[in-house]
């Protein structure tokens, strides 16, 4: 029997912005995620994805609303969610001048994986990623492929049962796309709770179990894709997309 | 706190400090090296000028030398590379004419330097008017000149003392307005000097330049590199984090301030020490420079404390930064601020008065001024020890406080510290 992992309701971030005065990026935002699914946050640029997948993971404080990972508040305990938690995003970049053994052992320290076991954790990260080649490389050295398999060893070392992929494959080669989507899924098979952000409608589709569309800052439907199909008559998620988005239905 | 995330933080910005170049350059290498090579290159400049005008042969022309001073020929000939070419006195009415072709051919070269005597008529015989010519534009003249008036001035006290014995007085009797000098500092005491104007100087401009570099790095070079958002996922308090920067700064600073001092002293010895000897009267008794074991502490604490102060002030202003370029432009100033008042009180006769132990970063300067004296004035050092961690503990407070608004954090908030300040101390209602 899965178990709810992360817990959002009427989560909202407003600020102020010079040019646009008072911004509300995100407005009462409800979801919950559970252990072994892949739950994705589908909505255009600027829809508010990466701002509700940064309140979660503790980078920015809500304005409203709660959210909870593992039941650890996010304002009140933010630690606790970081520890429990592992974030990725094209903004999360590597450390240049570490190596990818420095750095993942950094990461499992910090993020209080067992000291006695974190050596073998960090081996164990380069065997599964293929990094045992250049594991003692600086980061700046490596490719931009390999710079991936970093990062997300770096997200996964400390063995959070909770995972944040904000748009991974953006900038990536589709070779390289697929071999991420490959290990976000042998992740969620592994009982992880996955929280996945994408525009691309086809990766939400073969890798989402539920999927939260998103659009101004407001969640306009969260189901599976067969529950939206049935509640929009459409069988792609593009069609599906632009219904809720637009509310007009255009041909497919 | 979560000691163990500090210091694995602290270890992790040390390491990636010392693989990156500008910080190995400005936080290690120019501190260590720069003084000593400095100082070689100009001992070696300055020997190698020496030895080149010493090994010039000398071309003078003396002309109407007097037969009671033909012994200056035996003393030039004594001071060694002079090539003399005697000619009589020009007869009466051509000595302008005489005059402008020795200027003539010292200007073109030919001559480095000409000694023409005009006896005279009153006093006793070998009495005579001296015009000594030369040409203050070329290196051989002078040096020329040089080896002529250390000769003519033997020359004229032996013939002022044979005409003194002629009237059955001593030298020492007749020459009755004697000017005795003496130094009393003995030349330990003149090393201290010495050093305790320079090296507080350099102290204070290192240990701003070893902060300066890891200051940005570790802010607006993060965000630069995107890797904030990467430490800001850690779970560890966002206080431990930036304590973990601070400490790598602080140190980088010390670091480069103690060795900083540290090679300014061995330079002082090795390289000023040996150079002041030589130029000076030669037996090198002149400066001996040798650090007060009692400074030591004082050296290192100062380090420490002005580490800590400029590391916390360079941080603040950084963190508004979002790119290394930003913070440059916004760190600069300080840089700046710290060295002006240091330059302008490098005075030595600057007394460091309580008043003046209240000052931070001046209050360093003097203080170790006053130790590298081997003067530890106890007062002032409390005093200076308080106002700086205040200083310290102020510029702490105010960047827990700015780093926990939400826009500086993440890197959105546009404008610096006073722009930030502004608008935080401005009346509610007013940021319409």
């Amino acid at each position: 029997m899965s178990t709810i992992q992360v817990e959002v309701q009427g989560l909202s971030k407003n600020f102020f912005d010079q040019a646009r005065g008072e911004v509300n990026a995100v407005t009462e935002v409800d979801f919950e995620c559970r252990s072994g699914e892949i739950f994705g946050l589908l909505g255009a640029n600027g829809a508010g994805k990466t701002t509700t997948l940064r309140m979660i993971s503790t980078v920015l404080q809500p304005s409203d609303g709660t959210a909870r990972v593992l039941g650890h508040d996010v304002v009140r305990e933010p630690v606790e969610v970081r520890r429990n938690l592992g974030f990725y995003s094209a903004s999360t970049a590597l450390y240049p001048r570490l190596t990818a053994r420095e750095t993942l052992t950094l990461f499992a320290r910090v993020n209080k994986y067992p000291a006695e076991r974190t050596k073998d954790r960090v081996e164990e990260m380069i065997e599964r990623f293929g990094l045992g080649e250049y594991a003692g490389a600086r980061i700046e050295k490596l490719s931009t492929g390999m710079k991936q398999k970093v990062s997300i060893a770096r997200t996964v070392v400390h063995d959070p049962p909770v995972l944040i992929f904000d748009e991974p494959t953006v900038g990536l080669d589709v070779l390289n796309a697929l071999d991420l989507q490959k290990g976000i899924r042998e992740l969620r098979d592994e009982g992880k709770t996955i929280l996945f952000s994408t525009h691309i409608m086809s990766e939400a589709e073969r890798l989402c179990d539920r999927i939260a569309i998103i659009d101004k800052g407001r969640i306009r439907a969260c189901d599976g894709l067969e529950g939206l199909r049935a509640a929009t008559s459409h069988h792609y998620l593009e069609d599906i997309f632009v219904h809720y988005v637009t509310g007009n239905d255009t041909p497919a | 706190m979560d000691w163990t995330a500090i210091r694995l933080l602290y270890l992790s910005e040390l390491r990636a400090a010392l693989r990156e170049r500008s910080v190995l350059i400005n936080g290690i290498l120019i501190p260590l090296l720069m003084y000593p090579l400095m100082m070689w290159v100009m001992f070696s400049a300055i020997l190698f000028v020496t030895a080149r005008t010493e090994s010039f042969a000398s071309r003078v022309e003396i002309a109407g030398l007097p037969a009671e001073h033909r012994s200056l020929l035996g003393r030039l000939e004594e001071e060694g590379r002079i090539e003399v070419t005697e000619v009589d006195a020009p007869p009466a009415g051509t000595a302008a004419t005489y005059r402008a072709g020795i200027e003539e051919r010292l200007l073109a070269g030919e001559l480095d330097a000409a000694l023409i005597f005009e006896a005279t008529a009153d006093g006793p015989q070998g009495n005579a008017a001296v015009a000594l010519m030369s040409n203050g534009s070329s290196d051989q003249s002078q040096t020329a000149r040089g080896r002529l008036e250390r000769a003519l001035s033997v020359e004229r006290s032996d013939w002022l003392d044979r005409i003194a014995g002629q009237h059955g007085l001593e030298g020492a009797k007749w020459q009755v307005f004697e000017v005795e000098s003496s130094n009393l500092a003995t030349g330990v005491e003149m090393g201290q000097f010495l050093m305790g104007m320079m090296i507080p100087l350099f102290f204070v401009i290192m240990i701003a330049n070893g902060c300066l570099y890891p200051a940005i790095d570790s802010t607006a070079g993060e965000r630069e590199r995107n890797t904030w958002e990467t430490t800001s996922t850690l779970a560890t308090r966002r206080i431990h984090i930036v304590a973990a920067k601070y400490l790598y700064v602080a140190t980088m600073g010390t670091v480069a301030g103690a060795l900083n001092a540290a090679a300014m002293v061995v330079s002082f010895r090795s390289f000023l020490g040996p150079l002041l000897a030589r130029l000076g009267d030669g037996d090198g008794s002149g400066f001996a420079f040798e650090l007060p074991l009692r400074s030591l502490p004082v050296l290192l604490l100062t380090a420490v404390l002005l580490g800590a102060l400029i590391g916390a002030a360079m941080m603040i202003l950084a963190a508004f930064a979002r790119t290394f370029k930003e913070g440059q432009s916004m760190v600069t100033p300080l840089y700046l601020l710290v060295i002006f008042p240091v330059v302008v009180l490098n005075d030595p006769s600057l007394e460091f008065t309580p008043p003046l132990a209240a000052i931070p970063v001046v209050n360093v300067v003097l203080l170790l001024r006053q130790a590298i004296a081997g003067n530890l004035l106890w007062l002032q050092l409390g005093i200076t020890l308080l106002s700086n961690a205040a200083a310290i503990v102020g510029c702490l407070w105010l960047a827990s406080r700015v780093l926990r608004v939400e826009e500086v954090a993440t890197g959105s908030f546009e404008g610096n510290l006073f722009q930030f300040l502004r608008q935080r101390l401005r009346p509610a209602g007013g940021k319409a």
